[in-house]
């Protein structure tokens, strides 16, 4: 069904694990294959959980150059695409978990960033290499500084280090190291609670828009949000159980 | 819709001009016009009275009513026209929508006369409908068209909201008069197979919705005490809309076997600030996708009937629509009713 990546569905939770030899690096095969997957979880899927994973070692080494021949006018047709792709995972309406366990790179480390949470083993690493190549870290120049602030987001954009887990979980770029990813997912997923969709995707939503809205716009984003939440059957029934207790 | 053309009165107020002009004392009333969302307005203002109010008779608002009607009117249907190489005398059936003022023969009949349409030129008077009604006039519009192909229909939003204000320093009324403002918009609809190469959406189909409980959250009735008609919006129209909105959107897209992902392009109606939100939050749109619908509310304020066609307008300059997007336009008003309509370009 997918050639770039596996995806498996078990009760509420849903994996996609990046599955290409070579480091699970992303082409524009692998981009069209995660909108398929996007479009099965807006459309169909009943998972509230949706799992990244990474196959063979790496979570994945970023971009395949294989897509770009030098000898040929360059496009950014196929940025937007993956741009957008990204855009699509990080508002899905489930909740999302990066599980990493070897080195996220470029774009690779950016699926792990519009993840809701992003968990990774000791011997992961994360890096965005792209500016020392002589071009720009995707939209990653727009999510990175606010998981770790603007000086470190500078430093880490514009040298390119190599960072590990501990480095990357100090700074606030991943949420821990945990050595056995199976049970940091049911941990991670445990932690959910009861998972309302709705209450999840806008209070994602209005933290993305956080710090390029103004404090009299997004105000007027959380009433509107925030009477959408109040008129769901999942807040009901938690005022109902409350007067029941 | 082959083309769009759009007229406001000449005069230009930013929300300041408006309170000093008439000294509004209430600080809570000048903070409601200092709020960001809306720069500047068109209007067609009095001086102000002795009292320092402006002051006008119901009798001489219906007749600044007429009077506006037929100078921005005629300059939308000239812009709407000029640029197809048509004249009035092509026009086939003509569509007039307003909410701001009621008269008989309505303002088709006015604008018929005032620029020279053809004698057996069809029409109809779409009157009291409010923000909502350009799409229940294009509704119509379009399947007359289809019934006639090849014969060309216009509609005209013309909403003169300058002659349709109580200013009594209330909050009631201050929050509306620090809202609407005066536009006209008319919009070129044709079927013809010849057409088919120029760049223009097709009309795919409506999809309306109304909440009966909610017939009371917008209207514009008889206040006694003014011995006028004055606009009332209740405060919460904008969850009720919010609360509303996905239903309407739903059904179009389900009818045309589409989800939301696929839609290019989201033409809203520019109602305030808050409804803004409230569409983006419940239908599940962003900034981006509403924004030409805020910038024609901070340029205009809200233009009721004709204001989603100034959002179109400004979308089609901006240039970026490709042949076979998809867009939603999207009205909402008194009812209280959510329109929709999806178009392909």
């Amino acid at each position: 069904m997918y050639e770039t990546l596996r995806y498996e569905e078990s009760g509420d939770i849903a994996t996609i694990t990046l599955a290409r030899a070579g480091g699970n690096r992303i082409s524009m095969r692998m981009v069209k294959e995660l909108s398929r997957v996007c479009d099965h979880l807006e459309d169909q899927s009943q998972a509230k959980v949706v799992v990244f994973r990474g196959d063979g070692g790496s979570f994945s080494e970023g971009i395949d150059f294989e897509d770009f021949d030098p000898d040929k006018p360059m496009d950014i047709h196929g940025f937007n695409r993956w741009e957008k792709c990204c855009t699509r995972l990080e508002r899905l309406p489930k909740s999302t978990i990066a599980l990493v366990d070897g080195p996220a790179v470029g774009g690779g480390l950016q699926i792990a960033l519009v993840c809701d949470q992003r968990i990774a083993t000791s011997r992961s690493t994360f890096q965005l290499p792209e500016v020392h190549m002589g071009f720009l870290p995707g939209m990653a120049t727009f999510r990175f500084a606010k998981y770790v602030g603007l000086g470190h987001a500078k430093r880490i954009l514009l040298t390119c280090p190599t960072l590990d887990a501990d480095e990357a979980a100090r700074l606030g770029l991943i949420d821990r190291v945990d050595e056995d990813l199976d049970a940091a997912q049911a941990k991670a997923i445990a932690a959910l609670g009861p998972n309302h969709s709705v209450a999840v995707e806008l209070t994602r939503r209005l933290l993305n828009e956080s710090f390029h809205t103004s404090y009299e716009n997004a105000i007027g984003h959380f009433l509107a949000a925030q009477h959408r939440a109040i008129s769901q059957t999942a807040f009901l029934e938690t005022l109902r159980k409350q007067r029941q207790d | 819709m082959l083309s769009v053309g759009t007229a406001n009165p000449p005069e230009r107020y930013r929300q300041e001009d408006i309170i000093d002009l008439f000294e509004v004392p209430d600080p809570r009333i000048r903070s409601l016009f200092h709020s960001s969302h809306i720069q500047t307005r068109h209007l067609y203002l009095p001086p102000p009275d002795a009292k320092g109010l402006p002051s006008e008779t119901q009798g001489q608002l219906l007749a600044k009513h007429l009077r506006g009607a037929l100078e921005i009117g005629p300059q939308a249907v000239e812009r709407c026209l000029q640029p197809m190489g048509l004249t009035v005398r092509d026009i086939d059936y003509l569509t007039c929508i307003t909410t701001t003022g009621y008269m008989a023969p309505g303002l088709t009949a006015h604008l018929m006369k005032h620029m020279g349409f053809r004698e057996d030129c069809s029409r109809a008077d779409i009157v009291g409908m409010g923000c909502n009604a350009g799409l229940n006039g294009l509704n119509p519009v379009a399947s007359w068209a289809t019934a006639n192909p090849g014969r060309n229909a216009l509609m005209v939003c013309i909403e003169v909201c300058s002659a349709a204000y109580v200013f009594d320093n209330s909050f009631r009324t201050a929050i509306v008069n620090s809202l609407f403002g005066d536009g006209s918009a008319a919009v070129l609809v044709r079927a013809d197979p010849a057409d088919e190469s120029r760049f223009a959406p097709q009309i795919l189909g409506f999809n309306s919705h109304i909440i009966p409980p909610a017939i009371g959250a917008m209207r514009y009735d008889w206040d006694d005490d003014a011995g006028k008609f004055s606009f009332f919006l209740d405060r919460d129209i904008p969850y009720v809309v919010g609360a509303n909105a996905e239903r309407p959107v739903r059904r179009l897209l389900k009818s045309h076997g589409l989800k939301r992902r696929d839609i290019d392009h989201w033409v809203v109606h520019s109602g305030g600030k808050k409804v803004i939100d409230a569409i983006k939050y419940n239908v599940g749109i962003t900034e981006h996708d509403v924004r030409h619908t805020s910038s024609v509310l901070r340029d205009y304020g809200n233009l009721s009937s004709g204001s989603f066609l100034f959002s179109y307008q400004r979308l089609m300059d901006e240039g970026l629509v490709q042949q076979g997007d998809l867009g939603v336009l999207m009205t909402m008003g008194p009812g209280s009713t959510i329109e929709t309509a999806l178009v392909r370009w």
